[in-house]
C-alpha cells in the first residue's frame, strides 16, 4: 500500500468520523438527559435529508440555507412529539424501567410512521442530486468538494455543542442533568425546560445533518436505520453525555469502517458496522474510556 | 364457584369448537378465506411464540425476524431434497439452535440494550445473507417450484400455531413460567431466590425461536420466492409487536385476539394501500402504549370491574 491509498483512507476515516460525531451527538443528547434511546434519530436524519432534497430540486433554494431549513423543519416535529408524548411520560412518575422500555416502543413506531410517510409523499425510489461536485487535491490526494464540506461543517458543529455544552450556563445545566438527574432538580434546575430544549436540539441536528448528507449520498426511506446503530455504537465507545468523547469515537469508529472496507470490500460496510455494533455491545459495553452509562 | 367452572368447562368447549370448525372451514370455502385464515393463524403463531420470550421475561425483542428468516432460507435450501414436513422441522430446530448459540451472551445484556442489539442482530443475519446470496451464489433471492397447495400449508400452520399456543400455555402455569414472570418483576431478586435465571432466559429465547423456524418455513412455501429483504424484514417484527401489545400482552388470548383484528384490518389495506398500513399500525402503537397499557383486554377488564361495581352497589 502506497502513501497515497494511506492518506485516502485517512481522508475518508476523518470526513466519515465527523459525520458520525455529529449523529451522535444529537443521540447522545437525548440520551443523556431523559435517558431515552431514540431509535427514530435516523429516520429524522431521512427527514433532513429529503426537505433539503425537495427544496434543492423543486425551488433551487442551495443546500447550504437547507441546512437551517432542514433542522427548522425537524426541531419543529421534535417539538410536537415531545410535547404531547415524551414529556407527559416523563412527569408521570412511573418507573424508569416501565419508561424506557414504553419510550423504545414509541419510537419504534414513530420511525415507522415516518419512514412510511416519506415513502408516501417521495416514493421508495433512490434519489439524490449532484451538489459541490469538483475535485480538490489535499496532499496530492482528490477529495470531493462536498465531502470536504460535509467535514468541514460537521467538525464546526461539534465544536459549537462542546463549547455550548461546556462554557454556557444552559449547556452547563444540561451536563448536571446528564450526570445526576435528581441532584441536579435539587439544585433547582428546571428539568422540564432542559428536556426540551434538549429534544429539539437533538432534534436539529439530526435534521442538519441530513440535509448535509444529502449532499453527498443517495436518498432512500430506509437509510435511517444504520445512522442509528452507528450513532448508538459512537456514544457507547465514547461515554454517555461525553461529546468530546462522542468526537474521538466518532473518528476512531469512521476508520475501523474504512480500514474494515478498504481491506475487504465496499459491500461488506453493513456487515462491518452492524458487526462493531454487536461486538461493543456485548464485550465494552461501558465504553473505551472505562466509565459512563 | 360452581358458575367459574362451568365458566371453564364453557370456554373449553368453546375452544374444541373452534378447532373443529377451523379443521373443517377450508373444505367449504373459497382460496380467498382459506388465505386469510393462513395469514391469521400465521401471526397467531408469531406473537405467541414472541410472547414465551418477552411477554414472560420482559426481554422485548425486536429481532424476531431472523428466526422467521432463518427458517425461510433453511426451506428453500431443503426444498424437494427432503419430504416437507421434515423440512418444517429442521428449519425450526436450526432457529431454535442458533438462538441457544447466541443466547448465553445476548440474553446477559438488558433493558434497553437488548431491545437494541435484538434489532441489530436481525439486520446483521440480513446482511449476512445478502452477502451470501450475491457474493457467492451470484442470485438476489430463490424460487421455490412445486409447492404443496393452500390447504396443505393452511393444516401445517394450524398445528404449528395450536402447538405453538399449547407451549405458551403449558410454560405459563408451569414452574418454569413462574420463573420467567419473576425475572420479569425483579431479576435480581429472582436470582437471589435461587432462580437461575441465565439458564430460564436462555430457554425461554430457544422456545421462543423455535415456531418462527417453523412457520417461516411454511411460508416460503406460501410465497414460492424469498429474498432476504422480504424474509428478514423488520417489519415482521414490528408487526408482532404491535399485535401483541394491541391485544394486550398481559394474558395469552391478548396476542390472539389482536392477530386475528389486525390482520383482518390489513386484509382490507395491505393489497392497496401498504404505508397506509404501516402508518396505522404505528399509531395503533403509539396510543397502546400511552393510553391502554394493557391492550383492548384492558377495556374488557374495565367493562368487568364496571360490572362489579354496579352487582356491590345493588347489593347495597
Amino acid at each position: 500500500m502506497d502513501l497515497g491509498s494511506i492518506l485516502q483512507i485517512v481522508f475518508t476515516g476523518l470526513i466519515m468520523g465527523s459525520i458520525y460525531a455529529l449523529v451522535a451527538v444529537g443521540l447522545n443528547l437525548i440520551y443523556g438527559t431523559m435517558r431515552l434511546l431514540n431509535i427514530a434519530h435516523g429516520e429524522i436524519i431521512m427527514i433532513g435529508a429529503y426537505v433539503a432534497y425537495w427544496l434543492f430540486t423543486a425551488y433551487g433554494v442551495s443546500p447550504f440555507f437547507s441546512l437551517i431549513l432542514s433542522s427548522f423543519v425537524t426541531i419543529v416535529i421534535g417539538l410536537i412529539i415531545c410535547k404531547i408524548i415524551f414529556l407527559p411520560m416523563i412527569r408521570s412518575g412511573k418507573s424508569e424501567e416501565s419508561i424506557q422500555s414504553n419510550a423504545l416502543l414509541l419510537f419504534f413506531a414513530i420511525s415507522i410512521i415516518l419512514t412510511n410517510v416519506v415513502i408516501l409523499i417521495w416514493t421508495a425510489d433512490i434519489r439524490g442530486y449532484s451538489y459541490l461536485t469538483g475535485v480538490v487535491q489535499i496532499l496530492k490526494v482528490p477529495v470531493m468538494l462536498n465531502r470536504l464540506n460535509a467535514f468541514l461543517v460537521a467538525l464546526v458543529i461539534c465544536v459549537i455543542a462542546y463549547f455550548f455544552l461546556q462554557k454556557t450556563m444552559l449547556g452547563k445545566a444540561i451536563r448536571a442533568l446528564i450526570q445526576e438527574r435528581t441532584a441536579a432538580k435539587l439544585v433547582g434546575i428546571n428539568s422540564d425546560r432542559l428536556y426540551l430544549v434538549s429534544f429539539m436540539m437533538a432534534f436539529g441536528i439530526a435534521g442538519l445533518t441530513g440535509a448535509l448528507l444529502s449532499m453527498i449520498y443517495e436518498l432512500s426511506p430506509f437509510m435511517g436505520f444504520p445512522y442509528t446503530i452507528t450513532a448508538f455504537v459512537v456514544i457507547i465507545l465514547g461515554g454517555l453525555g461525553n461529546v468530546l468523547g462522542s468526537l474521538i469515537a466518532g473518528f476512531i469508529f469512521g476508520f475501523v469502517e474504512t480500514v474494515g472496507i478498504s481491506v475487504t470490500s465496499p459491500g461488506l460496510q453493513s456487515i462491518i458496522s452492524y458487526g462493531v455494533f454487536i461486538g461493543v455491545i456485548l464485550y465494552r459495553p461501558k465504553g473505551i474510556f472505562g466509565k459512563g452509562l | 364457584m360452581t358458575t367459574s367452572k362451568l365458566g371453564k368447562y364453557l370456554s373449553g368447549l368453546g375452544l374444541l369448537g373452534l378447532v373443529i370448525f377451523l379443521c373443517v372451514i377450508p373444505f367449504y370455502s373459497t382460496d380467498y378465506i382459506v388465505s386469510v385464515l393462513l395469514d391469521i393463524l400465521t401471526w397467531i403463531g408469531l406473537t405467541q411464540s414472541w410472547i414465551i420470550l418477552s411477554g414472560f421475561t420482559g426481554y422485548i425483542s425486536l429481532g424476531h425476524s431472523a428466526f422467521f428468516g432463518i427458517g425461510a432460507y433453511v426451506m428453500a435450501i431443503l426444498w424437494l431434497k427432503l419430504p416437507y414436513p421434515l423440512i418444517i422441522l429442521i428449519s425450526a430446530m436450526s432457529s431454535m439452535t442458533l438462538a441457544f448459540a447466541i443466547g448465553f451472551p445476548v440474553l446477559r445484556v438488558r433493558g434497553p440494550y437488548f431491545v437494541i442489539l435484538t434489532l441489530g442482530l436481525s439486520e446483521f443475519a440480513k446482511y449476512i445473507f445478502i452477502n451470501y446470496e450475491v457474493n457467492v451464489k451470484g442470485t438476489v433471492g430463490r424460487i421455490l417450484l412445486g409447492v404443496p397447495n393452500i390447504r396443505t400449508l393452511y393444516f401445517s400452520l394450524l398445528i404449528i400455531a395450536i402447538v405453538t399456543i399449547l407451549c405458551a400455555y403449558l410454560i405459563k402455569r408451569s414452574r418454569f413460567g413462574y420463573g420467567l414472570f419473576s425475572i420479569k418483576e425483579d431479576e435480581d431478586a429472582a436470582e437471589s431466590l435461587g432462580i437461575d435465571t441465565s439458564i430460564y432466559k436462555w430457554l425461554a429465547l430457544g422456545i421462543s425461536a423455535f415456531f418462527p423456524g417453523a412457520i417461516g418455513a411454511t411460508m416460503a412455501l406460501r410465497r414460492t420466492y424469498i429474498d432476504p429483504y422480504s424474509v428478514f424484514d423488520p417489519i415482521v417484527s414490528f408487526q408482532i409487536i404491535v399485535m401483541a401489545f394491541f391485544g394486550g400482552i398481559g394474558k395469552l388470548h391478548g396476542p390472539v385476539l389482536g392477530a386475528c383484528i389486525l390482520t383482518l384490518i390489513s386484509e382490507f389495506f395491505w393489497a392497496r394501500y401498504p404505508h397506509y398500513y404501516l402508518i396505522i399500525l404505528g399509531v395503533i402503537l403509539v396510543f397502546i402504549v400511552k393510553i391502554m397499557p394493557s391492550g383492548i383486554l384492558g377495556i374488557f377488564d374495565l367493562f368487568g370491574k364496571a360490572g362489579k361495581v354496579v352487582k356491590f352497589v345493588r347489593r347495597k
